[in-house]
């Protein structure tokens, strides 16, 4: 389906990620966002504030993250997509209905602006800290998807995305941007409406009698409903069978509560979106996502300059984690090179697909600032030139690093 | 639960109101089938987050009746609440207060207070009425749950106010009773035999405290501009004939009035 023209502002424009990300989600059809202001999203905010009102989507400054996450489970319900837009504190009080929505099957967008962490952390300044939180941040066992945008254009384009695998799914997807992805202006092509694929909703259309609002479909992906439309809808938290009532057993916990991390896991093949250059014949690969991959383009330009083979690996989906792709990877090159702006999230996914058959190099970052490429570069190197297996996780000690800590904290006897 | 969704019940008769536009988000699980019977959309949300989950569903569809019913209201709910109110979302809130209170001065007290805390209870309880009122909720009442007539036609009579309404309901909490015979249905006896009707009584003056009856009845009912009224008037203001007003509310001249 294409999108309505009404949401979607086609021109060349020079604006930030977060203004970008809120135009993606009225291109994408976005009817209702509820959401507590924050640094450093703001911006995302006051773009959906000022055209929301233009182009029939609501929006609505909520007491708190938790009632506006709440609020907008609830208008999905009603029928209309929805986002909420947050950043690292807003982003933990969340957590309790991101597993209410993925638990509901509710297809959402919540677009994520990290900042330096943890608490307060460091409010106006990147951070890429909250990966495994977008994971595993709720209580019990759920999948979701997650997506690392890099660009302000890619702020625009992934938020449709999101909002396109958030209905073919009916679960909530994470949009993991951060400050230096939000705050950088750049150019950004908007596309006139008929060149924008959007998802509908899949709605159930049969005889109300028969309906059962968590019965999958052949992708494991049930069909959704909304409330006014006499469906005497039951839908609850806690674990359900098909018709949504609740059951208790670990029997049925375990046929209705899989399915759950199964609908992402079976169909990842179809979700994951990888950007992959020379790897054929690397000895080192940089894996890498948002921010840091941007930054990594010049780390391994350098590496090159220095005749060191190196590919890259983005993820442009950082979960569902790409094992396959990992694994395959590690049996051909000598180790992976992962710069994330945090102190070890994502790289120990990579660890565990490299299985000992690659090293696994971290180049970490406290936050506030993004890497200095020549530490990328020096990785880089350092990787190529080690030919002994080295079990677990090689730490990469940066010039930030080196010039604060002289050489790393150390416990005194 | 069982005498509020038969309030429920008779209250969405009386006001004539589409079975099928009620939406009811609640913290407290209601039994499915007495939802197939009542003939809404029902949804057991998170503690406390009825009121904002409604909320969403009523601005995603204003042609929606949502009626949150609330069991954690003032606690982990309290600050949905007092914002639900102030923007006169267009809520009916019912919410279930199984209190106990220290020396409430009858038999049940004691039983109440044993299941709940070993040394007896000692903090303030909310005046729930005043709260909704003081934040600009349009309709407050209270009601036990054996007033079944005037329940019924406390939520009939909300459900046709434009903004939040708030009935508090005091109904023992049968799960936390169903071990002692009898206790339900004499606890419920006791809140009604305790209670005095006082309509119109100002709602600073409805406190629960232990040395007086149990003020019931129906203390606010106002009118005030809901918040898609004020949302759809400043947004006309300011866009003229590039916004089109959300749903479709009766006309509001202008923003604020009395309260609001």
């Amino acid at each position: 389906m294409k999108a309505d023209p009404r949401g979607v502002l086609t021109g060349v424009y020079y604006i930030d990620g977060d203004v970008a990300a809120g135009y993606g989600a009225l291109a994408a059809g976005c009817k209702f966002v509820a959401g507590y202001p924050i640094t450093p999203s703001t911006e995302a905010f006051e773009a959906i504030c000022h055209r929301g009102p233009q182009v029939g989507a609501v929006f609505i400054q909520m007491e708190d993250e938790l009632g506006s996450i709440s609020a907008i489970i609830g208008a999905t319900w009603s029928g209309v997509k929805t986002m909420t837009i947050t950043s690292g504190p807003g982003y933990s009080l969340m957590q309790e209905c991101i597993g209410f929505g993925a638990m509901l099957e509710t297809p959402f967008v919540l677009l994520n602006i990290q900042r330096g962490g943890p608490s307060t952390g460091v409010p106006t300044k990147t951070g890429q800290a909250d990966m495994m939180q977008s994971r595993w941040g709720s209580h019990g066992d759920y999948e979701l998807i997650a997506i690392a945008p890099e660009s302000p254009q890619e702020m625009f384009d992934y938020t449709i995305k999101a909002f396109n695998l958030a209905e073919k799914y009916r679960c909530p997807i994470m949009i993991m941007s951060d400050e230096c992805v939000g705050h950088m202006t750049e150019k950004v092509v908007i596309p006139e409406a008929d060149k924008i694929e959007v998802e509908p909703r899949r709605l159930y259309t049969g005889p109300a009698e028969d309906y059962l609002p968590f019965k999958p479909e052949p992708d494991l992906v049930p069909k959704m409903a909304k409330a006014g439309d006499g469906l005497k809808l039951y839908i609850t938290g806690q674990t359900h069978d098909e018709r949504g009532y609740p059951v208790k057993d670990a029997e049925y916990k375990s046929k209705y509560g899989r399915r759950l991390v199964d609908k992402i896991r079976l169909n990842k093949d179809k979700i994951i979106e990888l950007k992959e250059e020379g790897t054929d014949n690397a000895d080192v690969i940089v894996v890498s996502y948002g921010i840091s991959s941007r930054v990594a383009i010049k780390g391994v330009e350098l590496a090159r300059e220095k005749g060191i083979k190196v590919g890259t690996l983005r993820l442009v989906t950082v979960w569902p984690f790409p094992d396959e792709k990992m694994s395959e990877l590690a049996k051909k090159a000598k180790a992976f090179v992962v710069p994330e702006i945090n102190y070890g999230q994502v790289v120990y996914d990579v660890a565990r697909c490299a299985h000992g058959r690659a090293n696994v190099v971290l180049v970490p970052h406290g936050g506030a600032g993004v890497h200095n490429p020549n530490d990328i570069a020096d990785a880089i190197e350092m990787a190529a030139k080690e030919d002994k297996k080295i079990e677990g996780l090689i730490e990469f000690k940066t010039r930030l690093e080196k010039s604060v800590f002289e050489g790393g904290f150390k416990l005194k006897e | 639960m069982n005498s509020i969704i038969d309030a429920l019940d008779k209250g969405i008769e009386m006001a004539g109101i589409a079975r099928k536009r009620i939406s009811v988000p609640s913290d407290i699980p209601f039994d499915p089938d007495a939802v197939k019977t009542l003939g809404v959309d029902y949804f057991q949300i998170p503690r406390g987050r009825a009121i904002a989950f409604g909320t969403g569903l009523k601005l995603g569809n204003p042609d929606l009746k949502v009626i949150p019913v609330a069991g954690d209201l003032m606690t982990l709910g309290g600050n949905h609440f007092v914002h639900g109110s102030r923007r006169n979302m267009e809520l009916l809130v019912i919410c279930v207060n199984n209190f106990v209170y220290k020396n409430i001065g009858g038999k049940p007290a004691p039983f109440t207070q044993a299941v709940f805390s070993p040394y007896s209870t000692f903090e303030e309880p909310f005046n729930f009425p005043h709260l909704g009122n003081s934040c600009g909720a349009v309709y407050t009442a209270r009601w036990t749950a054996l007033h079944a007539e005037e329940l019924a036609a406390s939520i009939a009579e909300a459900l046709n106010k434009r903004g939040l309404s708030m009935i508090e309901v005091l109904a023992p909490g049968p799960n936390y009773y169903r071990s002692i015979d009898g206790i339900e249905s004499e606890l419920l006896q006791f809140y009604f035999n305790n209670s005095v009707v006082k309509n119109n009584e100002d709602p600073r003056n409805v406190a629960i405290t232990p040395d007086e009856k149990i003020a019931v009845g129906k203390f606010t009912d106002k009118e005030r501009p809901t918040f898609i009224d004020s949302y759809n008037v400043q947004h006309s203001k300011m866009l003229g004939d590039k916004f089109t007003p959300h749903g479709s509310p009766p006309k509001v001249e202008k923003l604020g009035g009395k309260n609001g």
